[in-house]
């Protein structure tokens, strides 16, 4: 036993890693679904457009910790612009369902991602990791890449925040009410637009930052976008609609999958992500965290 | 689905705003693609050709289009625009990332813009889709890419000719080499879940092990859908090999070779390739992590030889990057069909220049000089490189040619 934990130790750290960079985008569309029903699907491009963020600031090579931030910063204001727009354009659609709302974002994706494509041309590019992360250290004896272990810290710290948010402080209980029953928290005078647009620009934030937290370890490139999305879709699935502690235990169960499970079971790691979905959807239809089916939202069935 | 939403309830402002992006991205698009048709003269001139371009201008092959493009313009401007003595009218069509794409281009571009010959081709199962269309129509197809052994094996035909490689020669190249580097010690074989992937490593251990090399291990990992591979490379480090063999381009180059270097086993284990491991903009994404790699190609950009002295100053010039194998391969496959145009008299067809590539002797090309072998595949010579540092950036020195 100690012996097989010596050997897959640092397999488990790095599925830890690569489940939180993956809980930053799932949470984001969760909320946004389960707040304010709508299925985003330009998630994904939003998460690339922080890569190329952090590509254009950051750059390959080099790169301060400082060039870091900065790039947080300019992928924080482009996620917080993304989101008040897509709320905007994703109301009018509310009382015809979901799938008219969610191909209206999957629009948004493929021009998003081709004017990326435009702006950045094909090409695969990294993005380097901030200075002082760069480099391995050691962990139980073991070499592992520093900035991974920044993003464990980041991850860890931005879902007890996110949880605490939503679930333990006054402004998540608006939101909360505010899904619960609209005209009733539009009756004790709070602006419940104001609440919706404010989480879809908080969700879609997570999926930018996520972007410039995610660029050293997965670059940015054509196509990343889809491959993120998939993943933050099988997340939420697996972890439940709208729920926080869902989607994080679904990132961590994913990324565990992703390294673990490929390390023990490597003839079938193409399997392995979808056959755990479909499992976890047989067995627990509503996801780890889900508890009733969701009802269907007014006129869903479009 | 498109056609039964009713736009009713979307405000107006909304729809011109979108249409203003869609708009936006489709002549951005537009510029793109139509980049490459130069030199058009009027249609019906006897003087002119008009020569097919089959190239991924838009998904995970753009980049290699990209290249091959500006090596064919290159070539065909550098002769004033012509081969053989006519004006070549180029017309290009979307390979995209597969026969689903490429075949419908394929057909227009013989049936309905008449081309003579068509040159291009990223991918081998386009390669192997369009085949019997080309030899069926009686229209050479140049290939300056796609490497699956089989296209100019079994599926070989008149009308197929490539001017890149295959799969596995550059592997095959390098096993005495590596075989002799290890001595004695495994060579942990990983690779990408793909018939490229397979044909490479096959390459590489028939030679490596009639060398007298050792396979420690070998691992395929799925393709395109592998973001981290620590856990492979976890299973490398447990296995007690010497050294690591792989095949990997593009994305998961990339992040296999950073990744490699992150997990420290950068420092312990050396690791060998077919050169597309650090091929291009890869070796830029890449960048320290992929000092010291050594690498088999028929292509470095260092190589001393007057052809691509010339080559190597005009591409920089004009492109402002180092040329790569993938533009080479295209730069000759305008200088075989150049070649094969310079021997027909008067009107030119597909079967006539099919007939005159055959008599196309050696060609003096930047890789050095090589001529097509019996199933029409460039007999030519692979070079041992290695990364190094090249001013602000880097690139793949030439160390020595390999010994067939």
């Amino acid at each position: 036993m100690i012996a097989w934990l010596d050997a897959n130790l640092v397999s488990i750290l790095n599925g830890v890693a690569f489940g939180l960079l993956l809980f930053t985008l799932a949470v984001g569309l969760s909320l946004i679904f389960g707040m304010m029903d709508v299925l985003n699907l330009s998630h994904g491009a939003l998460y690339l457009v922080g890569a190329y963020a952090a590509y254009r600031v950051v750059g390959e090579a080099g790169g301060s910790l400082g060039a870091f931030l900065l790039a947080l910063g300019v992928a924080g204001v482009l996620g917080l612009a993304a989101g008040a727009l897509l709320a905007g354009i994703t109301q009018p659609l509310a009382r015809r369902g979901h799938l008219h709302q969610a191909l209206l974002t999957l629009g948004v994706a493929l021009v998003v991602a081709d004017l990326l494509s435009a702006l950045f041309g094909d090409e695969v590019h990294s993005v380097a990791a901030p200075a002082g992360l760069r480099g391995s250290v050691r962990v139980l004896g073991h070499g592992y890449p520093a900035y991974r272990l920044f993003v464990i810290g980041v991850g860890l710290v931005l879902a007890a925040l996110v949880y605490l948010l939503v679930e333990r402080s006054r402004a998540g209980a608006v939101i909360r009410a505010t899904v619960a029953d609209r005209d009733m928290v539009q009756a004790i005078g709070v602006d419940t637009r104001k609440v919706l647009v404010g989480v879809f620009a908080f969700g879609t934030l997570l999926a930018t930052c996520g972007g410039v937290l995610g660029g050293p370890i997965l670059g940015a490139q054509p196509g990343l976008d889809d491959t993120v999305l998939i993943l933050g879709l099988v997340i939420v699935v697996i972890g439940g609609l709208g729920s926080v502690k869902g989607a994080f235990f679904g990132a961590l169960l994913i990324g565990q999958i992703q390294v673990l499970g490929v390390t023990l079971l490597p003839e079938y790691a193409s399997f392995l992500l979808f056959g755990t979905m479909a499992l976890i959807l047989t067995l627990r239809p509503a996801g780890l965290a889900g508890t009733a089916a969701r009802t269907a939202a007014p006129g869903s069935s479009g | 689905m498109g056609r039964q939403m009713r736009v009713g309830r979307l405000r107006p402002r909304w729809i011109l705003a979108l249409a203003g992006l869609a708009a936006a991205t489709m002549t951005v698009a537009a510029c793109g693609g139509s980049a490459v048709r130069g030199g058009g003269g009027g249609g019906g001139d006897q003087e002119t050709v008009k020569l097919g371009v089959l190239l991924p201008l838009s998904g995970v092959y753009a980049p290699l289009g990209e290249d091959m493009q500006q090596g064919l313009r290159l070539y065909i401007d550098e002769h004033g625009g012509k081969l053989g003595g006519r004006r070549v009218e180029l017309v290009t069509a979307d390979e995209g990332e597969g026969p689903q794409t490429a075949v419908p281009a394929a057909k227009k571009l013989i049936q309905q813009d008449r081309v003579v010959a068509v040159t291009g081709v990223v991918s081998s199962a386009v390669a192997l889709g369009v085949r019997d269309l080309f030899t069926e129509s009686k229209i050479p197809l140049v290939i300056s890419n796609a490497g699956a052994d089989e296209i100019t094996g079994e599926a070989s035909s008149d009308y197929l000719w490539r001017t890149s490689f295959a799969n596995t020669e550059p592997n095959a190249a390098f096993g005495p080499y590596v075989a002799d580097q290890v001595k004695g010690g495994g060579v942990y074989v990983i690779a990408a879940d793909y018939a490229a992937g397979k044909e490479a490593m096959g390459g590489f251990k028939e030679t490596f092990e009639a060398a007298g090399g050792k396979v420690a291990d070998e691992r395929y990992t799925p393709f395109g859908e592998t973001q981290d591979f620590q856990p492979y490379l976890n299973a490398i480090q447990r296995s007690g090999a010497e050294a690591v063999y792989c095949f990997y381009a593009g994305a998961e180059a990339v992040a296999f070779v950073k990744q490699y270097e992150e997990f420290g086993l950068a420092d312990e284990l050396p690791l060998y390739s077919a050169g597309f491991l650090t091929e291009g903009g890869a070796l830029d994404a890449q960048g320290d992590a992929a000092l010291g790699i050594r690498t088999s190609l028929n292509y470095a950009p260092d190589l001393d030889n007057p052809a691509n002295e010339r080559f190597r100053a005009a591409y920089q010039n004009r492109f402002e990057e180092e040329p790569t194998t993938y533009a080479v391969a295209s730069y000759d496959a305008a200088a075989v069909l150049d070649q094969a145009l310079t021997s027909i008299d008067g009107d030119v067809t597909g079967e006539q220049i099919a007939a005159a590539l055959g008599e196309v002797g050696e060609v003096d090309s930047p890789r050095g000089t090589w001529r097509f072998s019996e199933t029409h595949n460039p007999v030519q010579k692979y070079y041992l490189r290695e990364v190094r540092k090249q001013g602000a950036g880097f690139t793949n020195a030439t160390v020595r040619e390999l010994e067939g």
